[in-house]
């Protein structure tokens, strides 16, 4: 990595950046909520209680940061969450091998390490599996988690019965249902959804499905795909829908549906193969400048399928990431 | 009104007038910081209240080996941080929207346009990526002193900051 592979017109946006106004007056005044607030016994009075709460601080940061205890800390959010059999009253740490658990109305945030969070939502179980500075790995038995992560690709896992979840730098939204199935939604980033030697990859403002013993992970569709066409997916992926299943979603596909047809390139039977790759090219042409060929794309080739891959992720990012903002061509990635 | 030092001086020894005069004199740029750090117009005017309130409580500590405005955005990068780290509470990222009136005071307006998508870009960077480009590219800190600020490693600040242009790329092609 370094700070020169951006191009001379990058660098007149990086200009640009710099002469960015250094003064934004807020909309409002905000001077009557300060002096409002200053008006309280300023902080450094307080010190009796700052140095209880620095105690304690040390203590936990003790407990957390011990090579002797990995764990990660755990606040209390809404209800009764518990450790194990521990009730949790403010905030405690989870173990390696502990689990947090939910009932109907109780929330919990799991820190995870120094690399971001996750939100335990209610009826959930979340067991810390592994907390070392190369390995955050987390089991959910059952319930949804939000995760938030910033940290370098495939540090953050999330086991679940049915598939594991592998961060690529990201947010979603993971639930798992009582039968062990599970649903992934991300808005941010990408995550690989892998089991049973399958993996899909799920951009921002995606989502794949999985089912115990279902054969690995669905296909991922987008957020807003047509109605006709996940049933079809639904099929195709566990209910042994085979080809006319896939005809169902080459006919209901849009270009916003790339991301369903590039996965279903390859996991389609061979005689089904050319009909999906040629329904997508039509959709969303492959990159210009050669190295996608359509005879390497049938045999399946990984260096031809992942150049079309960038593109075609490239688009629905845009799409997701200027939602409000600019209207995106599902075919090029290019404001309209 | 007041020099700066006298100011600062009279708000050492309590004088809520002289630390409402600071408010005014400074506001723009705290409110600035907080605005690209956080993304957010509602989390931004509460950031600068806290920076403001936290400043307050800490003015005796304030010696003046600094310019009082360098003391005043590190405290007020500080709170946006902490407060980030601390609550850990989900951010919305919410691009502003383009006719928010904060916005309408950018100096040149026939660049409005693009500065405006500029402005919204980097809302809509990662949260993470954001910080670093932010402090990095727009408000000129090192990566050492990121690192240390945002309790990371140098290179994560490198790598964030090359995530961040990258994306931004992405965004402003059109």
């Amino acid at each position: 990595m370094n700070d020169r592979d951006y191009d001379a017109e990058f660098a007149k946006v990086l200009e640009e950046t710099r002469r960015l106004p250094r003064s934004i007056e807020p909309p409002r005044d905000l001077w009557p909520d300060i002096a409002a607030r200053i008006g309280r016994p300023p902080l450094w009075q307080r010190w009796g209680a700052l140095a209880a709460a620095a105690v304690v601080l040390l203590v936990v940061g003790w407990r957390v940061l011990s090579p002797r205890h990995p764990g990660w800390e755990v606040t209390r959010v809404d209800g009764a969450p518990r450790i194990g059999r521990t009730a949790l009253a403010g905030t405690g740490t989870l173990r390696v091998g502990e689990a947090i658990i939910t009932d109907d109305s109780s929330r919990a945030e799991v820190q995870v390490g120094v690399i971001g969070r996750v939100e335990v939502l209610p009826g959930s179980e979340l067991r810390l599996v592994a907390a070392r500075p190369d390995a955050h790995r987390l089991a959910l038995a059952r319930g949804t988690i939000y995760a938030e992560v910033t940290a370098p690709p495939r540090l953050f896992v999330v086991e679940t019965p049915s598939a594991t979840a592998v961060d690529l730098g990201c947010a979603y939204t993971l639930e798992v249902d009582s039968t062990g199935a599970s649903r992934l939604h991300v808005t941010a980033g990408y995550v690989e959804l892998q089991g049973n030697g399958r993996r899909s990859i799920v951009p921002l403002g995606a989502i794949a499905v999985t089912r115990r013993g279902g054969g690995g992970p669905g296909t991922p569709y987008v957020d807003d795909a047509p109605a006709e066409l996940r049933r079809a997916l639904t099929a195709f992926d566990f209910e042994r829908g085979g080809a006319a299943a896939v005809r169902t979603v080459l006919r209901t596909a849009r270009a916003e549906d790339a991301v369903t047809l590039w996965h279903l390139v390859s996991r389609v039977e061979p005689p089904m193969r050319a009909a999906v790759y040629d329904r997508l090219v039509a959709l969303v042409p492959p990159p210009l400048g050669g190295g996608t060929s359509r005879a390497a794309a049938l045999a399946l080739d990984t260096t031809t399928l992942d150049h079309y891959w960038q593109r075609i992720r490239r688009i629905q990012w845009r799409r997701e990431i200027l939602k409000g903002i600019r209207e995106i061509d599902p075919r090029t990635g290019l404001a309209k | 009104m007041p020099d700066l030092t006298e100011l600062v001086r009279r708000a050492q020894h309590g004088d809520e007038g002289a630390f409402r005069d600071l408010y005014r004199e400074h506001v723009g740029r705290i409110y600035a910081v907080c605005l690209r750090l956080t993304g957010d117009a509602a989390a931004a005017e509460e950031r600068t209240q806290d920076a403001f309130v936290r400043a307050w409580e800490r003015l005796r500590t304030f010696r003046g080996e600094s310019a009082f405005a360098t003391w005043l955005h590190r405290l007020a990068v500080n709170v946006v941080l902490m407060e980030r780290r601390g609550s850990g509470r989900r951010e919305r990222r919410v691009a502003p929207a383009s006719d928010d009136p904060v916005y309408e005071q950018a100096a040149t307006p026939p660049a409005a346009g693009e500065r405006l998508d500029l402005e919204q870009a980097i809302a809509a960077l990662p949260q993470g990526a954001r910080e670093v480009f932010v402090l990095f590219d727009v408000e000129g800190y090192s990566h050492e002193e990121i690192a240390r600020l945002c309790g990371i490693a140098v290179g994560t600040s490198k790598a964030q900051l090359f995530r961040a242009r990258r994306l931004l790329r992405e965004m402003l092609e059109r």
